[in-house]
Formats: structure tokens, C-alpha cells, sequence
């Protein structure tokens, strides 16, 4: 297992590798000139020449490639062009308001998500089970901006069940990420729910459960402690698979409510097309991908002992 | 005739029929009579994308109560030149109720939201369909080369697919977006002429970014998917059976392996037509998508400010309207998957 664990690290380096250049190559052509960002209109061409100099603008693309590898091995990507904050700081800023919103939504949204696809695959074929099909695709054909606007406007600004906008540190956070998470579980129910109903009753056709049935078991412990301990393979996988979405998929969420984190930083850094953060952003992204990737394959191998990786 | 009846006694009898894997798939997919009436709706959808422009026409000035021309000159004493583009702006403050050609309201621009709706049908089926036709290709013929040749051009398909999945989805659209839009290749295209026609008026740069952004970033599924298939198929007898005729790797991946993957094309495609009308709602709303013609994703994003007056209407018409295309096309997806599984035998 370390074995392959230790491989699969190797393989990943050649993938970030390519990343980053993808990552310095788009932006770099995107980005123009970062004195125009930076000095405003009409700057002096000193000025604009010391900027070049600090920024290494005019370096070869190899010279910035190597930098920019270094960075993302060092974890250490500069100051903001806005305001000259170190990217470290801002990131260790936004990541408590982001996972504060995120990890109560997932945690949530999964749990509702499992039950509810053991109760559909407990009355498969039942009226209850096409209703949930039908109503599981009508909530994942809506755009997740439609589910914010609109929850947004009748829940907080017409019934004032909850704060518009906003955030608070610490205990009062809560209120303000409330409406937020009951969007998430809701944009994730759909999918979830459909992905975990197959998972279910692919487990109910199995041999174990026919002789658990003809043993006397109940059908209600059948379905929970028999089945549901086989589907916790693809569920923890799929929970792996997530994970890195937690920082960057309360996007738009927190863009509409408020919430000043790392979603919210990535917005400001786009308008002002900032550079080291957003670069900051797709590199980290990716080696949380690789790593939960990672992860997932053994968590495949640690809960299910039939599995030997290799 | 004869072919005909005889088929009909067989099934009269509940005696088997030969039918080609198409007949037997549309035969499944009648059954299911949900996946019908959906299908009519997408065939709804697409004919008046088709006759967009003309709404347009029609909604710009008859909601001022003139004709064309004295609309434009209107517009025109307002420094708001038309020359002839289909924005119909009126004189209409915002409200709900109106005539027959504001059947829904006006927006905050005044503008017809009932014809606005009708017309952004058009960007949704040229977004969805050359998006996922893009992505489609991209993804079948490099799961289909990979998974039948194996060996390097294998591990370079895997590798690449590998390093585009681990981007951040959200970024790599943003990151090709800016270069599509603000590089070099912007002022290339709006140039771009071939002959007297102006490819960038037919259209615009925002539409070919959403295209190209949703066409490169949703290969990779198709492309596992079809790799993986294939892999169990290039043993098979039918294949060596080609090679022993002496056909060549193109004719054998193209006319015998394709038609036995072409499902997971035909589902993959309905899946990716869906990601990209939803994907051209975010990334108008970040600033990346259409801003010349009307779409929903506009008028979604715009809807931002106009709920703080309450103008809810042209949200809640672009959202039904986003909400009826996408259900038929996820629904029929589904349809799709059930009929065309040659497992599943019913």
C-alpha cells in the first residue's frame, strides 16, 4: 500500500508540473501588461520599468515557470497587486468563513442524501421511488443562480427569515450561513441522492442480503446494517471526491450572501484580475484534487479488505 | 408489405423479431410516454430558437405602439443607435402588466421580458449544441484512439484527461475564457472575414468563448467512458475478424468499433448540452459569456439588481423557460440511457 501510495505521488508530480505551466501559460497571455492594472492610466514608463523589474515581467517564460514552481513548492506566491497583501494572508483569511459554510453543507446534504436514497431503494418501484426520480431531476435541472436569487429574494428579503447579507465570526456565523447551506444541500440533493439510490440497490440484488432476508432479518436492519455498511465504500469515495470542492464550490454562494471567504477573494481577484491569487488559487485547487484522489483510492483498500492496491 | 405484416403476426404472437439496434432502442424509448411529450418539447424549443430573430422584430416596436423605422428614429433622438440589431428597447417603464407583446412585463430596461425569454432560446441551442458536439468529438476520438491502440498514445490521452480533470473546473473555464475574449485572439477574430461576410457578426465572440470553454473542459467523461468500452471490445471476434479482412485501423475504429460506443456519444451529448446552458448562466454572470445577444444567463445576472426594486418577472421567465429545456433534455437523457443499455432487456 505505501508502495503504491508513494507511486502515485511520483505520478502526480508530472501532472502538476504540466498544470502550472497551463496555469502561468493561460493567465500570462490573458493578463496583459500588470502595469496597467497596477499604476492606472498613463503611468510614467519608470514606474512602469520598476513594476516590470519587481514583478519580473520581462523575464523568460522558463525563469517565471521556475518561479512560479517554487512558489507552489514553497506555498508562498507573493503580495496581492491590489493592495500588496501577501496571498498566504488572504487565503488564512477566507479559509475559516469558507469552511464554516461548506463542511456543515456537506456533512448535512450527505446525510440527508444516503438517507433518502435507502428510504427510495427501500420502496423501489413504488410511487414514492418514481416521484423522488422525477422530482430528484426537476431540482438538478434548475440554475444553481436561479436557486440563490430566488431563495434569496422570497426567504431572506421578502419573509426575513434569515440575513440578506453578511457574516459574522464565531457563534453568530451561524445565522448568517444558515440560508446558504439549506442552497447547497439542496443544489447537491439531486445528484447525490440518484448516485447513492444506485448504489443502493445495485447492493440489494446481492446474494447476502437474499440470505439475510431468508434468515429472518427485518427488511429495516437489512437495509441499514447490512446494506449500508457495504455502500460506505462508494459513499466515503465519493465523499473524497468532493472534499476539494469545499474551498472553491461555495463560490457563487458566497459572492451573493456575503461571506468573505476564500469564494469571495477569487471573485474580488477576477474583477481585478489579479494575478498571483487567482494563479494561487488554480495551483492549490489541483494539488487538493491530486491529494483527495489520492486518498480516495485508499480509502477504497482500507474498507474494503477485498481491495489490494497495486 | 409482406416484411411488414409478417413482423406484425410475429409480434402478434410474442415471437421474435429481428430489428436493428436502432429499431429496438426507439421501440424501448416509445414505451416511456413522459420521454415523449418531453421530446416534443425540445422540438418546441429549437423551433423557436430557430425563429428567434423574427420575435425580435416584432417585440422591439410594437410595444411602443410604432413600426420599425419610427422606433429606431425614436431611439435614435435618444442616442441609442439600433442599426438594424434586435434589441428591442422601449419606452415602457418596468411593470407586469402589459399588451400582447408584453405579456409578461418589462424589464428595468423596459424591454419585452416575454420576447427576451423567446429570443435567448437562440444562444441556449447554439451554446448547447456546437459545446457538446465540440466536447463530444474531442472525447470520442481520443477514447477511441486510446482505447484501440493502446501502448503510448494510450498513456498521453490518460495523462492529458488526468491533468485536465485535476484544474479546478471553475478556474480552467475562467482561464481560457480570458484568453479567448481578451488575448490576442479577440482582435484576431473580430477582424476574421471570409470573403465579405464577417464570421464574428454571425457569431459573436461571447458565443464562440462559451463554445470553446464547455467544448474543452467537458471531454473527459466521454472520453473514460469510451475508452474503458472499447478496451472490452477490441478482442472481440468481429473486430479480429475486420483486421484478418485486411481493413485498416480507421475503417475498423470508425464503420465496426464506433457503432458498438455510440450510445455513451448519444447520452454523453444530452448530458453536455445541459452543463453548457447551465455553464453560460455562471460565466455570463462573471463577466465571460454573452453580452451582445439576449440570453437567459443576461437576463438571470441582471436579475441581481432588479430584485432589490422587486422586479421579479424577468427572473422568474428566464428561469422557467432555463428550468422547461433543461428538464426535457435531462429527462429524455435519462430515456435515452434506459432505451439504449443493451443489458437492460424489457
Amino acid at each position: 500500500m505505501i508502495q503504491y501510495v508513494i507511486r502515485r505521488i511520483l505520478y502526480a508530480i508530472p501532472v502538476l508540473l504540466v498544470v502550472a505551466f497551463i496555469t502561468l501559460w493561460l493567465f500570462d497571455i490573458a493578463a496583459g501588461d500588470p502595469a496597467a492594472i497596477k499604476l492606472g492610466k498613463n503611468p510614467s514608463p519608470e514606474a512602469v520599468a520598476a513594476l516590470h523589474e519587481k514583478l519580473g515581467f520581462d523575464d523568460p517564460f522558463l525563469v517565471k515557470y521556475g518561479k512560479f514552481l517554487w512558489s507552489t513548492a514553497t506555498l508562498d506566491y507573493g503580495v496581492s497587486f491590489t493592495d500588496d497583501t501577501p496571498v498566504r494572508t488572504i487565503f488564512a483569511r477566507g479559509i475559516g468563513p469558507t469552511l464554516s459554510l461548506t463542511i456543515p453543507a456537506f456533512l448535512l446534504g450527505t446525510l440527508v442524501s444516503v438517507v433518502l436514497a435507502l428510504l427510495v431503494a427501500f420502496y423501489r418501484g413504488s410511487l414514492l421511488d418514481k416521484t423522488m426520480t422525477v422530482v430528484a431531476i426537476a431540482a438538478i435541472s434548475i440554475s444553481s443562480l436561479v436557486y440563490i436569487l430566488v431563495f434569496q429574494y422570497v426567504l431572506a428579503d421578502q419573509w426575513k427569515l434569515f440575513p440578506i447579507w453578511g457574516y459574522d465570526y464565531g457563534f453568530g456565523a451561524i445565522t448568517f450561513v444558515a440560508l446558504p447551506v439549506l442552497i447547497w444541500i439542496l443544489l447537491s440533493i439531486g445528484t447525490d441522492m440518484r448516485y447513492y439510490r444506485t448504489v443502493a440497490l445495485e447492493e440489494i440484488s446481492r446474494d447476502y442480503v437474499r440470505t439475510a432476508r431468508s434468515k429472518g432479518v427485518s427488511e429495516r436492519k437489512v437495509l441499514f446494517s447490512h446494506v449500508l455498511r457495504n455502500c460506505l465504500i462508494p459513499i466515503v469515495t465519493r465523499m473524497a471526491i468532493i472534499v476539494p470542492f469545499l474551498i472553491t464550490g461555495s463560490f457563487l454562494l458566497e459572492i451573493f450572501f456575503g461571506i468573505p471567504g476564500l469564494g469571495n477573494t477569487l471573485y474580488t481577484a477576477i474583477g481585478n484580475s489579479d494575478l498571483p491569487v487567482i494563479k494561487a488559487f488554480t495551483m492549490l485547487g489541483t494539488v487538493l484534487y491530486v491529494i483527495f484522489d489520492i486518498l480516495a483510492d485508499v480509502s477504497y483498500a482500507v474498507l474494503d479488505p477485498r481491495v489490494r492496491l497495486q | 408489405m409482406t416484411t411488414l405484416s409478417t413482423m406484425d403476426a410475429f409480434e402478434a404472437q410474442d415471437l421474435t423479431v429481428a430489428r436493428t439496434p436502432t429499431q429496438e432502442a426507439w421501440r424501448r424509448f416509445k414505451k416511456d410516454k413522459l420521454g415523449l411529450v418531453f421530446l416534443v418539447v425540445i422540438a418546441i424549443y429549437f423551433f423557436v430558437a430557430l425563429w428567434a430573430g423574427t420575435f425580435g422584430w416584432g417585440g422591439s416596436y410594437e410595444v411602443a405602439g410604432q413600426t420599425r423605422p419610427a422606433y429606431e428614429a425614436s431611439m435614435g433622438q435618444l442616442g441609442i443607435q439600433l442599426d438594424g440589431k434586435p434589441f428591442p428597447e422601449s419606452q415602457v417603464p418596468p411593470n407586469l402588466a402589459g399588451g400582447a407583446n408584453t405579456m409578461l412585463g418589462t424589464d428595468a430596461l423596459g424591454r419585452s421580458v416575454f420576447y427576451r425569454g423567446l429570443q435567448s432560446t437562440k444562444v441556449a441551442f447554439i451554446v448547447g449544441t456546437f459545446g457538446a458536439l465540440l466536447s463530444v468529438v474531442i472525447g470520442m476520438t481520443l477514447g477511441l484512439l486510446a482505447g484501440f491502440l493502446g501502448g503510448w498514445v494510450d498513456r498521453v490521452v490518460v495523462f492529458v484527461y488526468s491533468t485536465l480533470a485535476s484544474i479546478p473546473y471553475l478556474l480552467l473555464m475562467l482561464a481560457i475564457a480570458f484568453v479567448v475574449k481578451k488575448g490576442d485572439f479577440a482582435n484576431w477574430y473580430d477582424d476574421l472575414k471570409i470573403g465579405e461576410f464577417d464570421v464574428s457578426d454571425f457569431i459573436s465572440l461571447g458565443l464562440l468563448n462559451l463554445v470553446v470553454v464547455i467544448g474543452l473542459t467537458s471531454w473527459v467523461t466521454l472520453c473514460r467512458l469510451v475508452r474503458a468500452e472499447v478496451f472490452k471490445v477490441r478482442e472481440l471476434d468481429y473486430v479480429n475478424a475486420a483486421r484478418s479482412l485486411g481493413f485498416g485501423t480507421g475503417r475498423i475504429l470508425f464503420r465496426h468499433v464506433l457503432p458498438n460506443v455510440f450510445h455513451l456519444v448519444i447520452i454523453n451529448f444530452s448530458l453536455t448540452f445541459v452543463i453548457a446552458i447551465k455553464s453560460e448562466v455562471i460565466l455570463t454572470f462573471l463577466g465571460v459569456g454573452v453580452d451582445k445577444e439576449p440570453s437567459w444567463g443576461q437576463t438571470i445576472a441582471g436579475a441581481k439588481n432588479e430584485l432589490m426594486t422587486g422586479i421579479w418577472w424577468p427572473l422568474a421567465t428566464a428561469g422557467t423557460l432555463l428550468f422547461g429545456l433543461t428538464l426535457a433534455v435531462n429527462y429524455v437523457g435519462d430515456a435515452l440511457r434506459d432505451a439504449l443499455d443493451p443489458k437492460l432487456k424489457t
